[in-house]
């Protein structure tokens, strides 16, 4: 398992430091502060509080610090995160900056939610034999991004991948190993990557993490039948849960991906074929 | 006599010296406003066209300088990659006083910037930074007017105070 978890503790107030460090340097999944209240750190076995309060200056401390005291540079404060170095997203909420109808930004913060990134490299192995499109399904926190990040290196070993890494959270700079046969394209949204990606990288595969938007899945409907393969993650906690889904329903009405691996909550997996 | 001669000398030489050197402080703010503006002008496109973050887009902004402001920026690098502040405002406010003796409007409009800086939405950062340098301006244009007679008044009233008072006390 590999974790930037140094960058991790520096982006925090230097009295939660070491009480996070000696918590959750192995098992820590989601670290939650608000405002008034103690920080609340959700590990893989269970949850627990440290004793002092979380302070505004603390919250506005992790934003700066996260963004080199930039919070500006980071597009996707207007989506509510902000992604620090090795890949951590921490996720802001509070008062909203709205103009004309669209989210500018973030007035004040409450709380936030850092999400810890951790690489398990060779989780996907057993998928290795899977060779068309693929689509991870699974809850808020499955693991979904950690095992599309293997499942790219696996498939980097013998062919050329493109990997559109929006939040930055898949192939953070210096982070994890990524692989000779990987392209990634960070920071830039998903559907101009994947149609940029397929004219200017020539690749054999393209990888987006959550597709979430009727944008999302008309660039991959585009992307579909032009000689590549996609790998993709998608949040549902089944196939027949994403059928449901409308913004899904044009995605398996033309059959573009052939797997679906759904991820159960014991973080194991089982593989469906999709219908259409 | 000739030490009553020598005190002379040195009250108009005293004297002159205060005007001359009120006209260098008048020049040399002139000029750290100009170069703050600049700076403004800098950072403005940088933020337009990269989104440079503000340790890099400070550090760029203050090679080859020495003036104060360039001091200030290198000071203000420094806060911001120790991660010690909670925020821009007292990276800079530490910067200012790290650097210590600022002219008036320079350190008015530092500490101003300070905390325009590091607003969550692009718009408004650039809005921010626009204010300070229309404060700049003004207070440049403030400044320009009338500079060189004013620059000229303060050498002749220091040299002439000081013959003033040489004669007084002779």
């Amino acid at each position: 398992m590999k974790c930037a978890w140094n960058e991790l503790l520096n982006i925090l107030p230097v009295w939660m430091r070491q009480s996070v460090d000696e918590l959750g340097r192995q098992t820590l999944l989601e670290l939650r502060l608000r405002a008034g209240y103690p920080p609340e750190l959700k590990r893989q076995e269970n949850c627990v509080h440290l004793k002092r309060v979380v302070s505004e200056e603390d919250l506005r401390y992790i934003v700066n610090t996260a963004s080199q005291y930039s919070p500006w540079a980071a597009e996707t404060v207007r989506h509510g995160y902000i992604t620090a170095q090795g890949g951590h997203r921490i996720g802001l909420c509070g008062e909203a900056v709205v103009h004309e109808g669209a989210m500018k930004g973030v007035r004040r913060v409450d709380s936030l939610c850092i999400r810890v990134a951790r690489d398990f490299v060779g989780i996907g192995d057993d998928l290795r034999s899977f060779t068309g499109s693929m689509l991870i399904i699974g809850r808020p926190g499955a693991g979904k991004t950690t095992l599309l990040r293997d499942l790219i290196r696996l498939r980097g070993r013998r062919e050329t991948v493109a990997v559109v890494d929006e939040r930055g959270e898949l192939f953070p700079q210096g982070a994890f190993h990524m692989g000779a046969r990987i392209d990634v394209l960070s920071g830039c949204p998903k559907p101009q990557g994947i149609e940029m990606l397929l004219r200017v990288m020539g690749p054999d595969t393209i990888a987006v993490d959550e597709i979430t938007s009727q944008a999302d899945c008309d660039a991959l409907i585009r992307t579909g039948w032009c000689g590549v393969t996609l790998l993709a993650t998608a949040h549902a906690a089944s196939v027949s849960d994403l059928k449901k889904r409308p913004v899904y329903q044009p995605l398996i009405r033309c059959g573009l991906f052939e797997t679906a691996v759904v991820l159960q909550a014991d973080r194991s997996w089982r593989t469906e074929r999709m219908g259409q | 006599m000739s030490i009553k001669l020598l005190g002379a000398v040195c009250i108009i030489c005293a004297c002159g010296g205060m005007g001359f050197s009120m006209a260098a402080a008048h020049r040399k703010e002139e000029s750290a406003l100009r170069h703050l503006i600049q700076v403004l002008d800098h950072m403005g496109c940088e933020l337009q066209y990269r989104l440079t973050p503000l340790p890099e887009l400070c550090r760029t902004a203050c090679e080859d300088t020495r003036d104060v402001v360039g001091q200030v920026l290198l000071r203000l690098t420094e806060e911001l990659e120790s991660q010690v502040a909670p925020d821009a405002a007292s990276c800079m406010r530490a910067a200012v006083d790290k650097v210590g003796k600022l002219p008036t409007s320079v350190r008015k409009n530092l500490l101003v910037l300070g905390t325009s800086l590091g607003r969550y939405d692009l718009q408004g950062q650039m809005r921010g930074i626009e204010a300070v340098r229309i404060q700049c301006r003004t207070d440049l244009e403030a400044l320009t007017l009338n500079r060189d007679a004013r620059i000229r008044s303060y050498q002749t009233l220091g040299l002439c105070a000081g013959c003033a008072l040489a004669i007084l006390f002779l």
